[in-house]
């Protein structure tokens, strides 16, 4: 398997993604912003339609669009302050419009529908390469933000009071988040993108651990999902995406199935 | 320290007000309570102060080295949210830059809860957690600490620690302290001054005369 150039691409463009997408993530979670994840995610294939229409590199494409769609969202929240979920239909309309718009323009020089499902096949060497850039430049970032961004999913009055510039951390994050995406894209798809973004937080959340320690297993449940899910989906010669999607809920229910268990012997120890 | 002159508020900008006319001066070192009923405008008044809100008109000035807030608890969505008490007190130092590491280990002591610095913070009970919102208050020494109904959900032991706590840092530390309060008599115990808000209008008083005021309010509503 090792000895394929396009497997060893995908592999490590994985590694970066398993570490990136859950950094982005648990802020997603923990501010209860989860379905931007996925709002952000169709966004991404009307950038990649764009990208390809103009031949262009189709993830830079994605991460254009959704940085402008990131940031949309975070402008209008001043008009739609009672009603946000609206917002993400705003930006689903905008972007599924253009993304079946141009596909059936018949303008695409390439098929988007790898980008749909996820494909390891068509990882190339360039791709790793800005799958490598973005991901470090976007972990360098949240270490640089951490204490803010903890603090305005936290509390985000004391953040204010405290000085943090809260509506421009904001439109950084949202850039974050555009970049795990489009990094995320080629391998996992559109589909299923929002799962690697919530799904190993969410099994994190269930060991009960503080921040950090809840952020160290989020990259680890993301590591495990990521790689078993492309290994396996390469054996059974099925979609990346979707089995790493299985696999990333198969963890999650081992480890609930595990804390019940725990429970159990705890509670059948103190009688 | 605190300045307010002729203030008006609505949440539309436009009438009818939430606050309507406003003029308090606070100086240094009181313990003001603010009393009034449900929707009188006393958080709106505390989140004008903090500047967390704009006025509509008038103006707020206050002159402080630093702010210590303390949420009200019913606001509070953070106890599911994974943070020990020393990640939630470490990463409000950082944003203050503050540099003194042992300032989070100080804080805590200061509110009696040292023990706890590994806790999560959504385990802890009604008054544990709100000893630690006044121990994140308390970071960087400020001198003006504002409080939002501080002994909302907690039981009367933890309240008395609460007041008792408050009543020291306003006494011996000097720290002016505003507090919106619904529990009158520790309003009226602890206080140096109550501002009455009412109708969006307010009134300043000693503690003794609110009492009586109150009192003489509610023989009144006896006989009537």
């Amino acid at each position: 398997m090792l000895n394929f150039t396009f497997m060893q691409n995908a592999l490590l463009a994985s590694a970066f993604i398993a570490v990136l997408c859950p950094c982005i993530g648990i802020f997603l979670v923990l501010r209860r912003q989860s379905m931007i994840g996925d709002t952000l995610a169709h966004a991404s294939l009307a950038g990649i339609t764009v990208g390809l229409a103009a031949g262009q590199n189709p993830i830079i494409g994605a991460f254009a669009f959704t940085s402008i769609c990131g940031a949309l969202i975070e402008f209008l929240r001043n008009y739609f302050k009672k009603q946000a979920e609206l917002i993400l239909n705003i930006i689903l309309a905008l972007s599924v419009g253009i993304a079946i718009t141009v596909m059936s323009s018949g303008s695409l020089h390439a098929s988007a529908d790898s980008f749909m499902f996820g494909s390891i096949l068509t990882v190339t060497k360039l791709d790793a390469l800005l799958v490598f850039l973005l991901s470090a430049l976007s972990v360098l970032v949240v270490v640089f933000l951490y204490h803010q961004l903890v603090y305005i999913a936290y509390d985000e009055e004391a953040a204010k009071i405290a000085g943090v510039r809260v509506r421009l951390i904001n439109y950084v994050f949202s850039v974050l988040v555009a970049s795990a995406i489009s990094v995320s894209i080629r391998i996992v798809g559109v589909l299923v993108l929002s799962s690697m973004i919530t799904l190993p937080v969410a099994t994190a959340l269930q060991l009960g651990q503080g921040f950090k320690k809840t952020l160290i297993f989020s990259i680890l449940f993301s590591v495990i999902d990521i790689m078993l899910g492309l290994i396996l989906s390469y054996y059974l010669n099925v979609a990346p995406g979707g089995f790493t999607a299985l696999v990333s809920v198969a963890v999650l229910v081992l480890v609930l199935i595990g804390k019940r268990v725990r429970a159990g012997l705890r509670a059948a120890k103190n009688r | 320290m605190i300045s307010i002159e002729n203030l008006f508020f609505s949440y539309t900008g436009a009438p009818p007000y939430v606050l309507s006319g406003i003029s308090l001066h606070i100086r240094d070192g009181e313990y003001v309570s603010f009393l009034g009923d449900n929707g009188s405008g006393k958080t709106t008044l505390m989140r004008l102060i903090l500047k967390l809100l704009p006025p509509t008109a008038g103006s707020v000035s206050v002159r402080a080295k630093r702010i210590g807030y303390v949420p009200q608890k019913n606001d509070y969505s953070g106890a599911q949210f994974p943070i020990t008490v020393f990640e939630a007190l470490n990463s409000y130092r950082k944003l203050l830059k503050i540099r003194e590491k042992s300032a989070v280990e100080k804080s805590l002591d200061r509110v009696g809860m040292a023990s706890f610095k590994n806790s999560l913070m959504g385990e802890l009970s009604g008054g544990q957690s709100q000893k630690i919102l006044i121990a994140r208050a308390l970071l960087g020494d400020p001198d003006l600490l504002v409080l939002d109904e501080p002994s909302t959900g907690v039981d009367v032991h933890s309240q008395r620690e609460i007041y008792a706590c408050l009543r020291q840092l306003n006494r011996e530390n000097g720290i002016t302290v505003l507090s919106v309060e619904h529990n009158l008599e520790a309003a009226i115990a602890n206080s140096t001054l109550i501002y009455h808000l009412k109708d969006g209008k307010g009134h300043l008083c000693s503690p003794e005369q609110y009492a009586e005021e109150f009192l003489n309010a509610k023989g009144s509503a006896r006989h009537a």
